[in-house]
């Protein structure tokens, strides 16, 4: 709605290689758990880790 | 003849102040009710929606044996009568038992719903059926001030309610949209604590100290650190007075670490970091109570770090800038090990909070 107040909170996770230690960040999916690995790294192939889960507001 | 004098005038200027001295405290009441209705009308669709997800949720993921809305009804409308003060001696004993039967009664409660529902799932529920449950609370609260006063046309007894219907609004918007981040199993603004402490575990031996409490020992700059967090990543709270009485009864320690959420003061930035002294913990007071009584039964001094947020942001889906600070966070409870201890000692670092999407 046009004049509503609620904000819309969007879930992201953040993606860390644990050798070129390079950030990826992505939308949220279910099954994202801190700490666990998640996909592998564009630039190095590594298997990444997730390294935050965070919502920000839809500008 | 002049206006002042005019009685038609006259009629116009007394009977206003007639009708206000007469009718003041009604007239008043009725604007106010105006206020307090919208509010209700508010916490009923809260109270209604938590329900409705919760009823989805058990639905559509514990595959219950019965369908399950009329148990969770009659659960809703469960209390909890606090044991009696008067004679303070031994109350938080009491308080800890009253809480800790019904959680165990909670869990039994959801169990008989789905016997095959795991740890994670189970926790989950409990939450939901927590939130669910304080806002049928909040709107049953609510709305027997606003029908008392009312039905009494008393309106002194409606002004306690608008005084504290923004604070109970903004807890009751908090819960309401804390309900996605519990379902999706997403970590909170109130797990920074876990979170710091999570990360300082992993790769090392975990061990379930107490009830839902994880512990991992390690070595930093000669010194013994006894890590404690909730066990993660279901939605909990641990137990961390059990699991910190369980590590003083067999070792030597010489300070506790704890990191927690706090709530911020209007005015103060969100996700800023502050350091001081004493138990860091939120609840009913029973854990505080109990940290700070073996604490200085064995002389240990607490010191804490807590990140500043709302009640909204600690119960929802964690910020982008209280997750930028778990890092900082981590180097200034280092900091604080080397500072405040020495060589050979041993420090308890809790991460207080619930650890819900946070693992170890």
């Amino acid at each position: 709605m046009i004049f509503s107040k609620e904000k819309t909170i969007l879930a992201y996770t953040v993606e860390k290689c644990p050798k070129c230690e390079k950030l990826n960040k992505r939308d949220f999916t279910k099954g994202d758990i801190l700490f666990t690995n998640s996909s592998k790294c564009s630039f190095c192939g590594e298997v990444t880790t997730i390294e935050k889960i965070f919502g920000e507001v839809l500008e | 003849m002049g206006d002042d004098t005019n009685p038609l005038m006259m009629l116009i200027w007394i009977l206003p102040i007639i009708l206000f001295v007469f009718y003041g405290q009604q007239i008043q009441l009725l604007v106010t009710s105006g206020e307090i209705k919208k509010g209700i009308k508010k916490l009923d669709r809260f109270r209604l929606n938590s329900k409705k997800e919760l009823i989805d949720y058990v639905e559509n993921n514990l595959n219950p044996t019965n369908d399950p809305t009329k148990k969770i009804e009659q659960f809703l409308d469960y209390f909890t009568i606090m044991p009696v003060d008067m004679d303070p001696s031994g109350i938080v004993e009491k308080v800890r038992h009253t809480v800790r039967s019904r959680e165990d009664y909670t869990r039994n409660h959801i169990k008989s719903m789905s016997p095959e529902i795991n740890d994670i799932e189970l926790n989950r529920v409990q939450t939901l059926l927590e939130i669910a449950s304080s806002l049928q609370m909040i709107h049953k609260i609510v709305n027997h001030m606003f029908l008392t006063a009312k039905k009494q046309k008393n309106y002194p007894l409606i002004l306690p309610v608008q005084m504290i219907l923004p604070f109970l609004m903004e807890h009751a918007e908090a819960m309401n949209s804390a309900i996605p981040a519990f379902k999706a199993g997403q970590p909170l603004g109130d797990g920074i604590g876990p979170m710091v402490v999570g990360k300082m575990m992993l790769n090392v031996e975990k061990e379930i100290i107490s009830f839902q409490t994880a512990l991992a020992k390690i070595e930093y700059e000669k010194r013994k650190l006894f890590l404690l967090k909730a066990e993660g990543p279901g939605s909990t709270v641990g137990r961390p007075d059990d699991a910190f009485q369980k590590i003083v009864d067999d070792n030597k320690i010489d300070a506790v670490i704890m990191i927690d959420a706090a709530l911020k003061m209007e005015g103060e930035d969100s996700a800023s970091i502050a350091r001081g002294f004493g138990a860091a913990i939120g609840g009913i007071g029973t854990e505080k109570f109990q940290i700070e009584h073996i604490a200085t039964q064995n002389k240990i001094p607490i010191f804490s770090i807590v990140v500043k947020q709302s009640v909204k942001e600690a119960i929802t889906l964690m910020s982008k800038e209280i997750a930028d600070q778990a890092d900082n966070v981590r180097s200034q409870v280092y900091e604080m090990i080397l500072e405040n201890t020495t060589e050979g000692q041993s420090i308890v670092v809790i991460g207080v909070g619930n650890t819900a999407g946070v693992p170890q």
